[in-house]
């Protein structure tokens, strides 16, 4: 395998992502249908309908199908791109409607809360690395610790606190000034309000991003510190640094050098955290109300909503392993020495 | 060991912990220190509002339809509402909860209709109606000129045509029509005739209900259409609708009553009671309303600049026990475990006084309502015990019981109420309490197999009448759904010759004697009514609260300057 | 026998972190300080606490004081107490779960890493599915359906955390399969079995320690996540991430005890196990491959 070059490694990659989603799907699958319950009770709840109703309303849903059938279904929909409609309140919504206006709000938290953390992260790293030994290396190592330990929902709450009540600088919630209306494009609202020219929007709609993609940014920036510090260090005591310097080569071209170089395995750690991110999405969500897949997921497990819950998870799935798939091809095309 | 020994890091470690322990820990300090002081400067600004408490009191007193008139100049043209709940289904087909019925309340309008703050029935679409003398055909004739709000004409035939729409969708709601309605006809395009399959006391509070709504002809035939904004002929009209984000209704240009007092309506949506109230806080919206948290209705209470309104509930909790099952089948343990629940310490702790102390299932303030569960007192831990005993418990073998409650469903302080119930069973000394819960769809499930023995649930009204309160619960045709396992012949009996008796005063008396059986045997155990809140910013005026619990928009207003 | 590798003790690590003069020596001692102040508080809880946690002792609300260190909640329970009894709630989960997963992720891990073949193939493409999602919402997905309890909360977590030990041991294996002494093994005719477990196992005790320093700190978050979304356990059990919960609309008001000591309690303690990983993992120089 190791000699048939990137593309077939490409291919591979890609069609390794069939039976992740395949196993995702039926892990899922599986967990929806083991306990008693289903979508249409949790709409009727305890209301007084008739037996016969009850059995209309599942077969509306086309749940007194056998489960296998139930299962292939499912996935043969998929297949075509359609992620079936929401069995519970409201019911017969298009479930691929949902994941179009709630992923990119997830989307767009997830790219702040990345480039959040992604700077904060080498800022602190490189600080770290520069002053080797010291103090403030020391310090920065505490950080990276303790931001990796911050309690999500905890440490956003304390954010809302300060700069939304007290300060009441920063909106507390919600993804954008609902007086404002925007025209959307993407569904990522800092995009839209760029490219419709809506300046109010782009004002609101960063503000309500700041919370939240500070909260993940710094919780997340605690894998970068580290990394990007150990790799600097590393680098810059090699030996051709070293002759660099005594050659009198400026400082600051030096560091320009090391950061690049440190760049590299930061990158596969982005791929990892992407993941990651996507879930820690979930806590900031819910304790931002950011209108995202998290909190749509939680949602949908009470009503236990088999389609949605399925449907965002194959997508959720699918969006992962694009996401790695990318990342492993920019590492293999960055650095010659990765075999794959 | 060595103290030297100890690292810089150690050290660095938990200076830095300190720090930011104590920095905070001040900060918070501070802060609460600060708040106390905040609510006996600011009660002054509050005494606007508690004249709209009650719901009877304030509607003559404060109608806002004259008052306002004179503040018409300076009246803002918009007002944002926020909720927590959801729409559901905009199709009156398929909506089934109290805040889609609440916008399709204003986006669309009955045959007959509330009167706003009451639970009486005015004309609506209808001028007026006639009911045949057996009390099986109903008789509407409709207003002249009726106009949808896309200015379509408004006949019977589409009267007849939405009922049979519902029939045939056979969406969650259906039952108030297909239970009763045998057929509905246009006789012409004024008069529409309902046939019932038996005689219905309570016909036109079932007309009152969005099922029975005339919607816009645009509305397929046979199909639901979830996120139709159509409408039908009500105050405003839909103009926007992002689900989950904002609704935005305008006045409706052809409604044949009064103009709204504001011309658009924003509603938000927004995830939680948090979220909600700081976006009044900050301005964000005009109106907070279902549902913020009693600990934020105490909060704007001492804040200046909000009015709190009360809106008496019609919704009800209480728990279920399975009369089928050991150890609740033993009417001595019902009893018993009714007789050691203190509602006010519940009311007090948990609601900060949010409810009300319900001693029947019928609601205080709807007719026929009598105070049957007050024979037990309230947290008579010495009946309960006596009882207990009786049954054959003691110290040395207690009875031992299983609550159970759902966490989301009826709010985040549901295992709140669990875990005092709990307490108060405890404390007789001879009860051993295991509180487990369950995720809705579970939840019910569990309950319609009749799997649970004490389990707590609540009651929003279909339609405003004592039936709705006592048949669904203790007919054994119709209770299947709440796993009691209740059957009483002489209660079913009742119950359908209520159902056949026109004069309200006969019926009450059938009610009241249902309620004492109720009691007596405790297949349920009323604990409270709940209140709601409405809190604007003080310069709104005009909500008129109604034990419907719906809140209509047309009076409301904004005072501009 | 002549050939067998003398098994390390699982602990040797450790104590050499804590009698070598190495860098990190301070992490660890900082890790381990915290980490033995809430297993102490967890295991002498009935001592320390002043009230019952379950029970309504006092009013609502009352201000951290002299009587109540650290306030109390919205039905007047002790939230001390609720602290003090919670660190035994979450160190059973944590560790329930972080076993579970050792115990199922270590085996599948060697068999996997040594076998190698279609095994390694089909158990590798599963758990990278697995490991490729995000943990906290398949977490959440199996919380919801086996329904509130510790136990469960445990299997739920467990259930995300094996594929960070099977990937982590059967990489190792990989590693250590080619190595000389394991190839003597094989000529001396050693059953496989046997190979795992006394040659490559032993090998694997310091990446263990490591991984699971790391994954029980990780499993806190989880966990506390996990009760922050009412997946958790069922009150009165008392719980920080659930109280953090329903502290959260009084923190609002101004009531900061109720939400900021839980919180505090969960990131300490993930602290203290993350500094401890941290440590050990630099004394391993392991730091990349977590």
């Amino acid at each position: 395998m190791a000699k048939k070059g990137l593309g077939y490694y490409i291919v591979v990659r890609a069609l390794m992502i069939i039976p992740t989603i395949l196993i995702l799907y039926t892990i899922v699958f599986i967990l929806l249908r083991i306990l008693p319950g289903n979508p249409i009770l949790a709409v009727v709840g305890t209301r007084n309908i008739p037996p016969e109703q009850l059995k209309h309303l599942e077969h509306l849903a086309g749940l007194d199908k056998p489960l296998i059938i139930q299962y292939f279904d499912y996935l043969w929909n998929v297949l075509h791109g359609n992620f079936g409609v929401t069995l519970a309140s409201p019911m017969g919504v298009p479930v691929i409607n949902y994941i179009a206006t709630r992923f990119p709000a997830t989307l767009e938290l997830t790219i702040w809360g990345f480039t959040f953390s992604v700077i904060i992260g080498l800022v602190t790293g490189m600080i770290a690395a520069l002053k080797r030994g010291s103090k403030i290396d020391t310090g920065m190592r505490i950080y990276s610790i303790v931001a990796y330990t911050l309690f999500i929902p905890w440490f956003g709450m304390i954010l809302q606190y300060v700069f939304g009540v007290i300060l009441g600088v920063l909106p507390t919630g919600g993804r954008i000034d609902p007086r404002i209306s925007l025209q959307t494009i993407t569904g990522l609202y800092v995009l839209d309000s760029i490219l419709t020219g809506n300046i109010p929007a782009l004002i609101s709609s960063i503000k309500h991003l700041i919370l939240p993609g500070l909260t993940l940014g710094i919780v997340l920036s605690g894998a970068y510190t580290r990394l990007v510090r150990n790799n600097m260090v590393d680098v810059l005591s090699m030996d051709f640094i070293r002759s660099y310097k005594a050659r009198g080569i400026p400082r600051y071209k030096i560091t320009w050098y090391a950061l690049k170089n440190a760049f590299i395995p930061v990158i596969t750690l982005m791929g990892l955290q992407f993941a990651i991110l996507l879930g820690g999405a979930i806590l900031t969500e819910t304790t931002f109300s950011w209108p995202g897949m998290g909190t749509f997921i939680v949602d949908r497990i009470e009503y236990r909503d088999y389609n949605s819950i399925q449907g965002a998870i194959i997508f959720f799935a699918f969006f992962v392993a694009v996401i790695s798939l990318i990342v492993d091809v920019i590492y293999a095309l960055l650095d010659p020495r990765i075999k794959y | 060991m060595k103290l030297k020994a100890l690292s810089k890091q150690v050290a660095i470690a938990v200076i830095i912990a300190i720090i930011i322990v104590g920095v905070a820990a001040g900060y918070f300090a501070f802060q609460a220190g600060k708040s106390p002081a905040s609510p006996t400067s600011t009660s002054s600004s509050l005494p606007s509002s508690p004249s709209a408490t009650t719901s009877e009191s304030s509607t003559p007193s404060s109608s806002p339809t004259s008052s306002a008139s004179s503040t018409e100049a300076k009246l803002a043209s918009e007002i944002v509402i926020g909720v927590t709940d959801k729409v559901t289904d905009l199709d009156p087909a398929n909506a089934y909860d109290f805040f889609t019925w609440e916008v399709l309340y204003n986006v669309m309008e009955g045959l007959v209709k509330y009167k706003p703050g009451t639970t009486e029935i005015v004309p609506g679409l209808a001028e007026n109606w006639t009911v045949s003398s057996d009390g099986k055909v109903w008789t509407f004739v409709l207003r002249p000129n009726l106009k949808f709000s896309d200015g379509t004409l408004l006949t019977a035939k589409d009267v007849v045509r939405s009922i049979e729409r519902v029939m045939k969708i056979k969406g969650d709601p259906s039952w108030l029509v297909t239970s009763f309605v045998e057929k509905v006809v246009a006789k012409d395009d004024r008069t529409v005739v309902f046939y019932l399959k038996q005689p219905t006391s309570f016909f036109l509070a079932l007309v009152a209900t969005p099922p029975y709504f005339p919607v816009n002809p645009k509305y397929p035939e046979d199909k639901i259409a979830s996120d139709a904004t159509w409408g039908g002929a009500g105050p405003y009209r839909i103009v926007k609708f992002v689900r989950d984000v904002e609704l935005v209704l305008e006045a409706n240009p052809y409604y044949y009553g009064p103009k709204p007092k504001t011309e658009k309506i924003i509603i938000k949506f927004y995830r939680d009671a948090s979220a909600l109230r700081l976006a009044l806080e900050s301005g964000e919206i005009d109106i907070a309303w279902r549902t913020l948290r009693p600990t934020d209705i105490q909060y704007f209470k001492q804040q200046s600049g909000f009015k709190v309104i009360e809106v008496p509930g019609s919704f009800i909790r209480y728990i279920c026990f399975n009369t089928k099952v050991s150890p609740t089948n033993n009417l001595l343990v019902r009893k018993a475990l009714a007789a050691a629940i203190d509602r006010q310490q519940i009311i007090d702790t948990v609601l900060l006084g949010a409810g009300e102390p319900l001693y029947s299932l019928v609601p205080k303030g709807l007719w026929s309502h009598i105070d049957a569960f007050k024979i037990y007192g309230d947290g008579n831990i010495e009946l309960a015990k006596k009882l207990l005993e009786q049954a054959g418990y003691s110290k040395d073998k207690p009875l031992e019981i299983t609550l159970w409650y759902t966490p989301t469903h009826y709010g985040d302080t549901e295992a709140d109420i669990a875990q005092l119930i709990a307490q108060q069973w405890e404390k007789t000394g001879l009860v051993k309490v295991t509180i487990k819960s369950a995720e809705w769809s579970t939840y019910v499930s569990y309950i319609r197999k009749g799997q649970l023995q004490a389990y707590l649930l609540g009651w929003y009204p279909d339609y405003l009448d004592p039936d709705d309160y006592l048949t669904p619960f203790l007919d054994s045709n119709a209770n299947g759904w709440s796993g009691t396992g209740f059957a009483n012949e002489t209660v079913n009996k009742l119950l359908e010759k209520a159902q056949t008796i026109v004069d309200q005063q006969e019926r009450a008396k059938i009610y009241e004697e249902v309620q004492k059986i109720l009691a007596e045997q405790v297949p349920y155990v009323p604990l409270f009514q709940g209140k709601l809140f409405i809190v604007t910013r003080s310069d709104i005026g005009g909500i008129i609260p109604s034990p419907t619990m719906i809140l209509m928009y047309n009076t409301i207003y904004k005072v501009q300057g | 026998m002549e050939t067998r590798i003398k098994p390390k003790s699982l602990l040797s690590p450790l104590a050499k972190q804590l009698t070598s003069r190495l860098p990190g020596r301070g992490l660890l001692l900082a890790g381990l300080a915290i980490v033995l102040l809430f297993i102490g508080m967890a295991v002498f809880a009935p001592w320390i606490s002043p009230y019952d946690p379950t029970k309504m002792v006092d009013k609502p609300f009352l201000p951290p004081s002299l009587k109540h260190l650290m306030g109390t909640n919205r039905i007047g329970q002790d939230v001390f107490s609720r602290i003090v009894w919670g660190s035994r709630i979450v160190l059973y989960v944590v560790f329930s779960a972080t076993l579970l997963s050792m115990a199922i992720g270590i085996p599948l891990g060697l068999l996997s890493g040594y076998r190698g073949g279609k095994i390694d193939r089909v158990l590798s493409m599963f758990m990278d599915s697995m490991y490729s999602f995000p943990a906290l919402i398949l977490a959440i997905a199996i919380a919801a359906v086996l329904g509130p309890s510790p136990m469960n909360t445990a299997i739920a977590i467990a259930f995300v955390y094996i594929p960070t030990y099977f990937r982590m041991i059967r990489g190792q294996t990989l590693s250590i399969k080619n190595q000389l002494f394991i190839d003597a093994a094989h000529a001396l005719g050693i059953p496989d079995k046997r190979i795992m477990l006394r040659h490559i196992l032993p090998n694997l005790a310091h990446t263990i320690l490591v991984v699971f320093s790391l994954s029980v700190a990780d499993a806190i978050l989880t966990e506390a996540g996990l009760s922050f979304l009412g997946l958790s356990v069922t009150p009165p059990t008392p719980d920080w991430g659930y109280d953090l919960r329903v502290g959260q609309p009084f923190f609002l008001n101004g009531q900061w005890w109720l939400v900021f000591f839980p919180g505090l309690s969960v990131m300490l303690l993930a602290m203290g196990f993350a500094l401890i990983g941290e440590a050990l993992s630099e004394r391993l120089s392991l730091a990349q491959s977590i």
